[in-house]
């Protein structure tokens, strides 16, 4: 049988009040000192950034070294004669008496 | 305009911390210490509530460094005092022993009686608050770590389904559908039971 609406919400409150009735607790003046103890144990946080951060950083860093890198590479590409893979496959499918594997690779 | 120059002078303590003094940390915990323990003691048992709200604070100082300027910092030090009870759970169920043992008749009695009455008053008078503190404790015993969490922000807490997204960091979709399956996991526990 389906519980009804009310039915679930009678228990809600029923639930509701019972989770609210907590025993309070009260920090006491030893427990900051614990508190206190340990952080000054773990020493100064400074520097101590997370992973993420450290790697957001080390990225824009890297930014210029990248852009440099891209242009370098464009002049160099547009400078050599280049071969797509399609010329490649073409060449050695038109004239494979001439151009065998071996010598594709140097060997 | 108060929780503004709140905010800044909690950013600029925060800003002390992480400049290396260390001692400035103590101005954080004793302004927020009640506001830690209060959510803890919601989340955690009476006997592990001082233990878990000290790695809450040990957790902060730890994570510092993370705290965007401008961003509310009793909204930050919610999110992880949140986090850090999903975390003892997530512990806890990891090493408990299964439960095994039911509820006696008396409680099945007293659910059956305040089932019945669907009245709220009428619970108030019946002096029973302890059997039904004792019901919900072994409910949410048998759900997971995460149904358990969703169930009590949302269902017994009240926030919104955003809210409780933000505060244990997952999608909102996640919680919404995490908590309508909970919610129904404990009905079935509770009516099972009755």
């Amino acid at each position: 049988m389906t519980p009804s609406k009310n039915e679930h919400e009678a228990l809600r409150e029923i639930l509701r009040r019972a989770y609210r009735e907590k025993q309070k607790v009260d920090v006491t003046k030893q427990w900051q000192e614990e508190v206190m103890h340990r952080i000054r144990d773990l020493g100064e946080v400074e520097g101590r950034t997370s992973f993420f951060a450290q790697f957001e950083q080390l990225v824009w860093r890297l930014v210029p070294v990248t852009c440099l890198l891209i242009l370098g590479l464009t002049l160099l590409l547009s400078s050599v004669e280049f071969f797509s893979s399609y010329d490649l496959a073409q060449l050695l499918v038109n004239h494979t008496e001439e151009i065998t594997l071996n010598q594709f690779f140097g060997l | 305009m108060v929780n503004d120059s709140n905010s800044s002078t909690d950013t600029e303590v925060v800003y002390q911390v992480v400049s290396g003094n260390v001692n400035a940390f103590e101005q954080l915990l004793k302004k927020y210490e009640s506001h830690v323990v209060r959510i803890v003691n919601r989340h955690i048992p009476f006997d592990k509530v001082e233990e878990v709200a000290q790695d809450v604070f040990v957790r902060v100082y730890k994570s510092l460094p993370n705290f965007k300027k401008g961003g509310s910092f009793k909204q930050w030090l919610s999110t992880i005092t949140v986090r850090t009870c999903y975390d003892f759970w997530r512990k806890h169920y990891k090493y408990r022993e299964i439960p095994v043992s039911s509820l006696s008749e008396k409680h099945q009695v007293w659910l059956e009686e305040a089932m019945a009455t669907r009245s709220s008053q009428s619970f108030d008078e019946r002096d029973s608050h302890k059997e039904a503190k004792e019901i919900l404790d072994w409910a949410l015993d048998r759900v997971s770590p995460e149904d358990r969490m969703v169930l009590e922000l949302v269902y017994l807490e009240g926030y919104s389904v955003k809210e409780a997204a933000e505060l244990l960091g997952w999608s909102t979709v996640n919680v919404k559908v995490r908590s309508f399956r909970a919610r129904k996991k404990l009905y079935k526990l509770i009516k099972e039971m009755a």
